[in-house]
Formats: structure tokens, C-alpha cells, sequence
């Protein structure tokens, strides 16, 4: 039994098909990684929201252009006097779910009397319907939510909101309430725009009290 | 040798990589194939189970359980089978609830957290297992982890009752705030909503503040024990109805349930109708119902393909006094 060895140099082959292949799955594992490590906290930061300074912007580029162009005063100041649900129906707006709804609207009227922290105006054009102007801290989320131009999701939270709100308020008390606090006497003509919840029924009092974002006044 | 080595295990290697690549690029390809509408429109697949899970952060209290009994029952007339699951105020158990519901492959979840950052985990958890997450009430603070919340403004409202107590209380005199549980966000977003309209009067003094942990009997000890040190306040403020239910009680005992002013939030039934009698002097009312009903019709929609939700959406309160007390009861309004 004798075998015999070919010892020529057989030509080295290699398994290039084997070798692509095995390059393509590396590839494919740098573009598509089925795992990676995270250090526990190291997820990017989110941009931290500015509330004052989203509020400013706001005013600036969009509250004091929408407020020029809001819709006029008497014609929902004669729907209320007629039918509170339905002129709120007509003219009013509201953020999310519930029945809270705001007007929106540019008007003028003749101061009637001057209260602690309002004025109360008579409408022009609509003899008789009075509403009030706050000139006292502002509260709420009247201007925030009644101008339409702002959405929750804008901003990354609930808190978020509420600080945005506040600093709108900031902004009336700042920009717009020292206007009606000076020495004004009955008589005298405002012109203003802003925002009035809307009410479920008409009392005694006036028919909406506004939160203004712009106001001029003119003596008697 | 050595070569012939290299040459038999690149071999090997390549057939399993070849294996391997075939694999992968039929996982990849499968996975990209929009099969489904409304997969090919999100990505997210549709749940592979109809079944609801409600998960709620306490049972202990009567509005949180209108608020877990209204979206089960909400999800039943659905069409779906709904089961509660009752946190207790534990983030643990609220953890161990969604283990166990990811385990057991439910569709969706509508879900009352225990604590707003907490809970995120849970939250991505149903989120990565494909189940839709539909928060009530309570805010978890990520925007990309829920379908979507439907969230009670709790600041918001006490700043309306912050102003109705200054309208009531007048912009001097001296009250007691009792705080609810400490630990629990929505103890502080009331408080701060108040304060942010009561501190603007410096006449307005607060002689006390402590916690009652939002419990009616806790909080009639609490201001007995306070009332010995500051009999002549004009009124309290509470973070809760239940609390504010103790606190009447206290003042009842005392001989001063007349002359001090209470003011509670949730609008709880026995609350509002302490206002149409005169005991206690206002509330908030937010809207269990509204926020459940909606989680579940949210799900509903979910389940039927839709996948384009808003991540959040307000439900504003609204204040109860005696002027509008009739239009509230049953927690919420009168139809």
C-alpha cells in the first residue's frame, strides 16, 4: 500500500465570495447596530423652554398683529346681549376639551366709570352695552388661550403653558395696563383689543370683562 | 497548513455570514414592507390584542375611582374587555402592573400615573411591547413615550380659585393652607396656582401650612391641632375636597364653620353640595368622566387604525361657587 503525495504547490485559492459576504454583514451591522450602550442620564438634553423670552416673541410678532386684525367688538358685544351660548358659539374659542371660551376682538367704547382694578365702558355703536376693562394684576389664561394662536403641544408641557401664561400677563401689565391707570376721567374714548371669557348667562354687571393687549386712550 | 486553515475557516465563516446577511436583509425587508396602512403611515403596528388595561394611580379615593370605573366602563360599551388595576399610590406596584400587562399582551392602556418622571419607564415599556399608552389626568413630563394625555390643568384652576378667594376673603386677612400628599406633583401645581394670585396681596397672610396627605380625617386633625394656635383665621385653603370636607368638620367642632371660608378642589358630590347649602365657600371641578370617556374612545380610535394624536390635550376646570353651583353634580356638569 503505497500512496503517493503530490507535493506541487497547488495556487491558493481564497474564499473571496465567503470574504464579500462577510464584509457586507459588517456593513450592514454599522448601519443597522442591534444594540448600542447608553450611559444611564446621558440621553441629550431637551432645549430648555424660555418662557419669558417665547413670551416676548409671541407679543411681538404675533399678539400685536393678530390684535390689529382681531374681529370688531359690537357685533359680539350685540350677541351676547342677545344670546350668550350662541354668540359663543359664533365667536368664541377654546383650548382642548371643556366649555371655557374666549372672544377675541378690537373695539372702542366711552369710559362710564373707574373702578379699583376696571374700567367700565359703554360700547360705541351699541348704546347701552357696557363691559369692563381689567386694570388690576392680571390672572388666568385669557390672553394665552383666547387669541387661538397658541396650542399646548407648542411648548413641552402643562407647566410649560401655565409659565407661558403668566408671562403674557406680565407683558399686559407691563406694556398695556399703564395706560388705563393714568388720569382718566369719565368720557374719555379708548380704543383696545383683547381677550373676554365668555359668559354662560348675562347678570347685572358687565356683559364681558377683557384683558387688554393693546389700549389707547383719548380725553373728552 | 496555515493557509489551507485561513481558507477552510474563511469558508466557514462566510457561509454563516452568508447565512446571516440572508437573514438580516429578509428581516429588513419584511420589516419595511408596509403591509398595513396604517403601519405604513406610522410605523407602529397594530395591537395584537383588544384588550384594555386601566391602570390608576389609587382606588382610596372616590374621584380617582369614578375616574378608573368610567374608562373601564367606557371600553366595555366599546366593544372590549377592560380590567382595573390599582396602583395604590406605589410606583412600584404601578411597575409591576405594567410587567404584568405587557406580559399578559394587552392592547392598550389607559393610565393614571404615580409620578410624572416615574413613570416614563413604565410608560416606554407598554410603548416598546407595542402597546398605546393614553394618559388621564396626570401628566407624565416626555413627549414621546404616550399616544397621548388628556390632562386636568390643576394650576390653571386654583389660579381661578386663587381670585375668587381674593374676591370673597377681601385683600386682607389670614388663612391655612393644607397641603396634600408631599410627594405628589399635583399637591404643588395647586398650591402654586394659588399662590401665584394670593401672593400678589400682601394683606393676605398665611399663618400655617401643612400637609393633611388629601385625606378627610387627616385633615380634620390637622387644623383641630392648628385652630388651638390660630383661632381667628378668616379661612383655609385645601388641596382636595376630601380635605376640605375634614376641614369643615373641624371648624364645625370649633364653633367657627360660619365666620371662616373654605375652599376645596376636584368637585367631589358631597363638596358641591356643601356649596349649594352654604358650608363650604367654592371648588374646582375637573372632569373625571370627560378625561376617561375620551382616554377610552382615544384607544378605540387606536385600535381602528388611527395613529395621529395629539400628545397633549388640556381639559380646563372650572371654579364652583354659589352662583353656579347648580349647573354641577355628579362630577361634572349637569346635562
Amino acid at each position: 500500500m503505497s500512496s503517493t503525495r503530490n507535493t506541487s504547490a497547488a495556487p491558493r485559492s481564497y474564499p473571496w465570495p465567503s470574504i464579500a459576504a462577510a464584509l457586507a454583514f459588517l456593513v450592514l451591522l454599522l448601519v443597522f447596530p442591534p444594540f448600542r450602550f447608553v450611559r444611564v442620564g446621558s440621553e441629550a438634553p431637551t432645549a430648555v423652554f424660555d418662557p419669558v423670552a417665547y413670551a416676548e416673541r409671541f407679543w411681538a410678532e404675533e399678539l400685536r398683529p393678530a390684535a390689529a386684525d382681531a374681529p370688531a367688538l359690537t357685533p359680539v358685544v350685540l350677541a351676547v346681549r342677545a344670546d350668550p351660548t350662541d354668540a359663543a358659539d359664533r365667536y368664541a374659542r377654546k383650548v382642548g376639551e371643556g366649555t371655557t371660551r374666549y372672544f377675541f376682538v378690537r373695539g372702542a367704547g366711552r369710559v362710564i366709570a373707574v373702578e379699583s382694578s376696571r374700567l367700565l365702558l359703554e360700547v360705541e355703536e351699541a348704546p347701552g352695552a357696557v363691559v369692563a376693562l381689567r386694570t388690576g394684576p392680571v390672572f388666568g389664561n385669557t390672553i394665552r388661550d383666547g387669541t387661538g394662536l397658541l396650542d399646548l403641544n407648542d411648548v413641552p408641557g402643562l407647566a410649560e403653558f401655565n409659565a407661558l401664561s403668566s408671562e403674557l400677563n406680565r407683558l399686559a401689565e407691563r406694556d398695556v395696563l399703564p395706560v388705563l391707570r393714568g388720569a382718566i376721567e369719565p368720557g374719555a374714548r379708548v380704543v383696545f383689543a383683547g381677550g373676554a371669557p365668555a359668559p354662560e348667562s348675562v347678570g347685572a354687571g358687565p356683559l364681558l370683562v377683557f384683558v387688554p393687549v393693546f389700549a389707547e386712550v383719548a380725553s373728552p | 497548513m496555515n493557509t489551507r486553515l485561513f481558507s477552510q475557516l474563511a469558508s466557514s465563516c462566510g457561509r454563516l455570514l452568508l447565512l446571516l446577511c440572508g437573514s438580516a436583509s429578509a428581516l429588513l425587508f419584511s420589516a419595511c414592507k408596509p403591509s398595513d396602512p396604517a403601519v405604513a403611515a406610522s410605523g407602529a403596528p397594530a395591537p395584537n390584542s383588544t384588550r384594555v388595561a386601566v391602570v390608576v394611580s389609587t382606588l382610596n379615593n372616590p374621584w380617582f375611582v369614578v375616574l378608573a370605573e368610567t374608562a373601564r366602563d367606557r371600553a366595555k360599551e366599546l366593544g372590549y374587555e377592560a380590567v382595573i388595576f390599582d396602583s395604590q399610590n406605589d410606583p412600584a406596584k404601578e411597575s409591576q402592573h405594567f410587567d404584568n400587562l405587557v406580559a399578559a399582551g394587552y392592547g392598550a392602556v389607559l393610565f393614571n400615573c404615580t409620578d410624572a418622571e416615574g413613570s416614563i419607564a413604565n410608560v416606554r415599556r407598554a410603548k416598546a411591547a407595542g402597546i398605546p399608552v393614553f394618559c388621564m389626568d396626570r401628566e407624565i413630563l416626555a413627549n414621546d413615550a404616550a399616544t397621548s394625555q388628556i390632562l386636568s390643568d390643576n394650576y390653571s384652576g386654583c389660579v381661578a380659585l386663587g381670585e375668587y378667594f381674593v374676591e370673597q376673603v377681601g385683600e386682607k386677612g389670614t388663612y391655612i393652607e393644607l397641603l396634600g400628599i408631599v410627594a405628589d406633583t399635583n399637591t404643588w401645581n395647586r398650591s402654586k396656582g394659588f399662590h401665584s394670585v394670593v401672593d400678589r396681596f400682601p394683606g393676605l397672610k398665611m399663618v400655617a401650612q401643612q400637609s393633611a396627605d388629601f385625606d378627610r380625617s387627616r385633615a380634620l386633625e390637622v387644623l383641630e391641632a392648628l385652630l388651638q394656635s390660630h383661632p381667628d383665621i378668616d379661612a383655609v385653603f385645601c388641596g382636595n375636597d376630601a380635605m376640605a370636607m375634614g376641614a369643615y368638620q373641624a371648624l364645625l367642632a370649633a364653633g367657627k364653620a360660619d365666620r371662616v371660608k373654605v375652599f376645596g378642589f376636584d368637585g367631589a358630590d358631597d363638596v358641591v353640595r356643601a356649596i349649594a347649602e352654604g358650608k363650604i365657600t367654592a371648588t374646582v371641578m375637573q372632569f373625571p368622566k370627560v378625561m376617561a370617556q375620551t382616554a377610552a374612545e382615544n384607544a378605540d380610535r387606536y385600535f381602528k387604525g388611527q395613529r395621529d394624536f395629539p400628545q397633549r390635550v388640556p381639559v380646563t376646570v372650572e371654579l364652583v361657587t354659589k352662583d353656579n353651583v347648580h349647573r354641577f353634580g355628579d362630577y361634572g356638569r349637569k346635562p
